[in-house]
């Protein structure tokens, strides 16, 4: 399934709010989110991971993994949260208003 | 703060370090996730460094490596290129900062926009005096300047020339100037019963006179006869108000009468030597304070030369208004003696630059033709075009700015040697010609245009995807071939065509210059030497010096191979002249300025010392004295002007001793005109010296030698010396170098557009060349065909010179259409002929032809000397 334009930065701030994760741990989180249907490609998880810290809404800090790995965490900023409360009431907005015009399935196998 | 950290990464350091961080970051989810789950990490590199906004810096950066790199590789093209560029940059450049500075810097003074020149003429100081009284409720202050003259300067290393500007007390604070060092002249320095000897020095004769020592602030400075305390020294960028005059001392008006000889000038109510300047006040408009300052006006003259005598002088008094006229840019006299040169140079240097140009970009044709392979390669495997065309015309760029550095360091030579060009002969021109923001600026510009023009065709076209084919081709581009030679063409043509317009211009000057010097001026220039006295500075007064004139022109008369002698006030071609109110017999114009004549006063046999014939009556004799009736000589112009068609021998003009008394004089003869300025015979009228007691402030002896005038000279400063060894000999020239030293004008653009026009030339018969032999290499198998299916010699030639023809009638059509249209520009410069003139358009385009079908000659002949068997084996 492909995203839609601009979701990815809301994902990646919705997967953090439970906590600090590594790059590779965040698309992990996604796809086992989404019941595998977002398969997020690490080449753009990662562009979008840099572009996040520079508008401080992330903050990243190398750690050591569960599995004894040093790796990088990224955690929520307040900024970030911030962020993310209005991205999120943007979103049930939109999905709202979507929803409302697409209705319920129509059944089209009996046209 | 998003913007503050962005900027971070242009530090190359932190740059790195972030990489570093990035890399080992990979490399940790690497080794928890595995490399294949991962996918293409220098992809998301990539796509990383993105987001930190300089990847488009970083690129552009690879462009300009790249492109210095290829350039190192191919040094003669880019030598060439630089330079042929650069020179073009730099001359126009250097014509930029002239008209820049001539034609529309404002001066460097507080609020130059509310300066207005009063009146358009210069006035007395009695004038000033009135209007400065009565100003001040359009004007914040008038001030008066003499502007800048030369006199005798002596900072304790002997007297030298210098240029002193004598100016009101008010002068520095109404233009919100303040001295670098010291302080500047002051109101209390310019008390008329009391003048305080100051001197403030500008900053250019501070450096060249007291080599920029700080000490010289308090040390005395000599001024004629004189000494003055130094008080301060001038800002650098300040060089008075007349443009091109950079006074190296003012001293305070009230000073007037121990520097200007005779007496004080500013007692004289009708010594018109003063300029007149005011600072209006704010939101007051040039108009408005014309309608205030008129009335004011009138009364001054009233009060100065009383009550109008007739009814037509009355009207005319009481109709006349003072006019004032924004000087925000100075007072310009340069500017009438200069826009025109300048605008006309400024063209040619133009077309210069735009040949340079054309020939770059016919270079990078040729260039692009080479790399066809390399480009499609790059093509072929995914480069953008954009990416590519960014990444030619980077090279462009390259090119174009290194020229545009090297344009600014050449600029300041140039442009001072063109001052010099135009300048010399007469008064030297001073000019600020720093580099400035908007030289600078014009540079920038100038090199981006440069640029854009010599690249953007050739990368647009080596870019082409039609090109392709050129892969498959390992031999000539024959394809390829039609559609180059179609280009090459336009641009030989466009070189054909501004070489036509600039070597119409270098006919056109160079036979207005050759009319000018074979002109009538009216004597005999042959054999004619011209000699600089001052017997005033001797000490010689009034009546001494006329004597001594008289003596030495007997010692002169008496050394061997002397035809003649006589002796005059101005001279000949000196630019110097005296102007006096005078009234006539029957002459009744009502125009004042008609009243106003300019003459000279001369020694006896003046004009047979001249060469000059008399049309009526007789010249100047010994027994022309203080005895005689006073007698004048007049030119044919004055007696066309003032007597019409009578004759004027034997009527009266009366010459004006003061405000209100004229004298009378006879005249005695009528002379051809002789013309001080050859471009147009002005009326003059002469007296001689032996009855005129006036002050003489130099005399210029005319020497009529039988053989070359050289040989005379050693004999004739012996004879000098025996009359009175202190005498003071200035120049000693020949009539034909004076006259050529007013010529420098005509000269300068006759050499210049011949320097431009030979360039082009040049420029044109390479391109040619080159054109037609790709043409002849391209075609080798067709002539080999022709030749062996019978054609001769000849017509095969002619095969070739047929493509020169059309290219000429093209290039020369298109050259002589353009130099018609720009032939209206120098109309007044040309003298002798019109502009537009058939003959000069015909004899450019002859010289074009041949020049044309001489380049071609060699490929032609390479064509019809071709083995037919070797050709055909070629193809």
């Amino acid at each position: 399934m492909d995203l839609l334009q601009g979701t990815l930065d809301m994902l990646v701030l919705r997967t953090l709010v439970f906590g600090p994760l590594h790059g590779y741990g965040i698309a992990k989180a996604i796809r086992s989110a989404s019941e595998e249907a977002l398969d997020i490609e690490f080449g753009s998880l990662y562009p979008a991971l840099k572009r996040l810290e520079l508008k401080g809404w992330i903050l990243s800090r190398w750690e050591i993994s569960e599995l004894n790995r040093r790796a990088k965490y990224y955690r929520l900023t307040p900024k970030g949260r911030k962020q993310l409360a209005e991205e999120h009431s943007k979103w049930a907005q939109f999905a709202g208003a979507i929803g409302r015009v697409m209705g319920p399935a129509p059944d089209g196998s009996e046209v | 703060m998003t913007l503050w950290k962005r900027l971070k990464y242009l530090s190359p350091s932190y740059r790195q370090a972030q990489e570093r961080e990035m890399r080992e970051e990979m490399e940790s989810l690497a080794a928890i996730a595995g490399r294949r789950e991962l996918g293409n990490l220098t992809l998301a590199a990539e796509n990383a460094r993105a987001v930190w906004g300089w990847s488009w810096l970083a690129g552009i950066w690879g462009d300009v490596r790249y492109a210095l790199r290829t350039l190192r590789r191919q040094p003669n093209f880019t030598a060439v290129a630089t330079i042929s560029l650069a020179l073009g940059i730099g001359a126009n450049a250097a014509i930029f900062g002239l008209m820049d500075a001539v034609l529309w810097r404002k001066l460097p003074v507080a609020d130059p926009d509310r300066l207005v020149m009063l009146g358009t003429d210069s006035r007395s100081y009695f004038v000033y005096s009135g209007l400065a009284a009565h100003a001040g409720e359009v004007m914040e202050s008038v001030i008066a300047t003499t502007g800048s003259s030369p006199r005798r300067l002596d900072p304790g290393a002997g007297p030298q020339q210098g240029g002193v500007e004598l100016v009101t007390g008010n002068y520095f604070t109404t233009l919100g100037v303040r001295a670098a060092l010291g302080r500047a002249i002051l109101p209390d320095d310019d008390r008329r019963s009391d003048p305080a000897p100051v001197a403030l020095l500008s900053y250019d004769y501070w450096q060249r006179a007291f080599a920029g020592d700080r000490a010289a602030v308090g040390r005395s400075l000599r001024v004629e006869k004189a000494r003055y305390t130094i008080v301060g020294v001038a800002p650098p960028g300040f060089f008075g108000l007349t443009v091109g005059e950079a006074p190296d001392v003012w001293l305070p008006m009230a000073m007037a009468g121990s520097v200007v000889p005779g007496p004080n000038p500013l007692d004289q109510r009708n010594y018109n030597s003063l300029f007149l300047l005011g600072r209006l006040r704010p939101g007051v408009s040039p108009q408005q304070a014309a309608t205030a300052l008129t009335p004011v006006d009138i009364q001054i003259e009233l009060e100065r030369n009383g009550p109008p005598a007739t009814e037509a002088a009355r009207r005319e008094l009481y109709e006349s208004r003072l006019e004032l006229t924004p000087a925000a840019r100075g007072m310009s006299f340069l500017e009438y003696r200069f826009a025109m040169p300048l605008r006309v140079v400024f063209w040619m240097v133009a077309a210069g630059l735009l040949l340079a140009c054309v020939n770059v970009m016919s270079l990078q044709f040729a260039r692009a033709d080479e790399r066809r392979r390399e480009l499609t390669v790059r093509l072929a495997i995914g480069a953008s075009r954009f990416r590519i065309v960014r990444q030619l015309l980077t090279e462009s760029l390259v090119i174009a700015l290194a020229s545009g550095a090297l344009g600014l360091a050449i600029r300041q030579p140039i442009a001072a040697g063109l001052t010099s060009l135009i300048s010399a002969g007469q008064a030297p021109v001073r000019l600020d010609l720093r580099t400035n923001l908007a030289v600078l600026l014009f540079i920038v510009g100038i090199s981006l245009g440069v640029a854009l023009l010599s690249g953007l065709v050739p990368a647009l076209r080596a870019t082409r995807r039609d090109l392709q084919p050129a892969l498959q081709q390992a031999s000539r581009a024959t394809t390829a071939a039609p559609v180059r030679r179609a280009l090459g063409r336009a641009v030989t043509a466009a070189q054909l065509a501004l070489s036509m317009v600039l070597i119409a211009a270098a006919c056109l000057f160079a036979f207005s210059l050759h009319q000018l010097r074979q002109f009538d001026s009216g004597m005999n220039r042959r054999n004619l030497l011209v000699i600089d006295l001052d017997p005033a500075d001797s000490g010689y007064q009034d009546a001494q010096a006329i004597d001594l004139n008289m003596r030495l022109r007997g010692r002169m008369l008496a050394v061997p191979g002397i035809a003649a002698v006589s002796f005059s006030q101005n001279g000949l071609f000196s630019g110097r002249n005296s102007d006096t109110r005078f009234e006539a017999d029957g002459f009744h114009n009502r125009k004042p300025r008609a009243h106003i004549g300019v003459f000279d006063m001369v020694g006896p046999g003046f004009f047979t010392a001249l060469g000059a014939r008399l049309i009526a009556g007789r010249d100047f004799n010994e027994r022309d004295d203080q005895s005689a009736p006073s007698a004048v000589i007049v030119n044919r112009e004055f007696a066309r002007r003032v007597f019409e068609d009578r004759n004027p021998v034997g009527q009266n003009l009366y010459l004006a001793e003061d405000e209100t008394h004229y004298k009378p004089y006879r005249i005695i003869g009528v002379v051809q005109n002789v013309r001080n300025d050859v471009r147009r015979a002005q009326p003059l009228f002469y007296e001689c010296q032996l009855q005129t007691r006036i002050e003489v402030m130099s005399t210029r002896f005319l020497v009529r030698t039988r053989q070359a005038p050289e040989a005379a000279i050693s004999g004739l400063r012996a004879a000098i010396r025996a009359e009175d060894a202190s005498l003071e000999i200035g120049r000693i020239d020949t009539a034909d170098a004076l006259l050529d030293s007013t010529l420098d004008t005509d000269r300068l653009m006759a050499a210049l557009a011949w320097g431009f026009g030979v360039l082009a030339i040049v420029l044109a018969a390479v391109g040619i060349y080159g054109l037609l032999s790709y043409d002849v290499t391209r075609r080798t198998g067709e002539i080999g065909i022709r030749m062996a299916l019978g054609a001769f010699q000849r017509d095969i030639m002619w095969l070739v010179l047929r493509e020169v023809a059309l290219l000429c009638a093209a290039g020369l059509t298109i050259g002589a259409v353009a130099a018609l249209a720009l032939a209206r520009l120098v109309e007044g410069m040309v003298f002798g002929l019109k502009a537009g003139d058939p003959r000069v358009e015909a004899g450019a385009a002859v010289i074009l032809a041949a020049v044309a079908v001489v380049a071609a000659w060699f490929p032609a002949r390479r064509a019809a000397r071709l083995d037919p068997m070797a050709a055909l084996r070629n193809e």
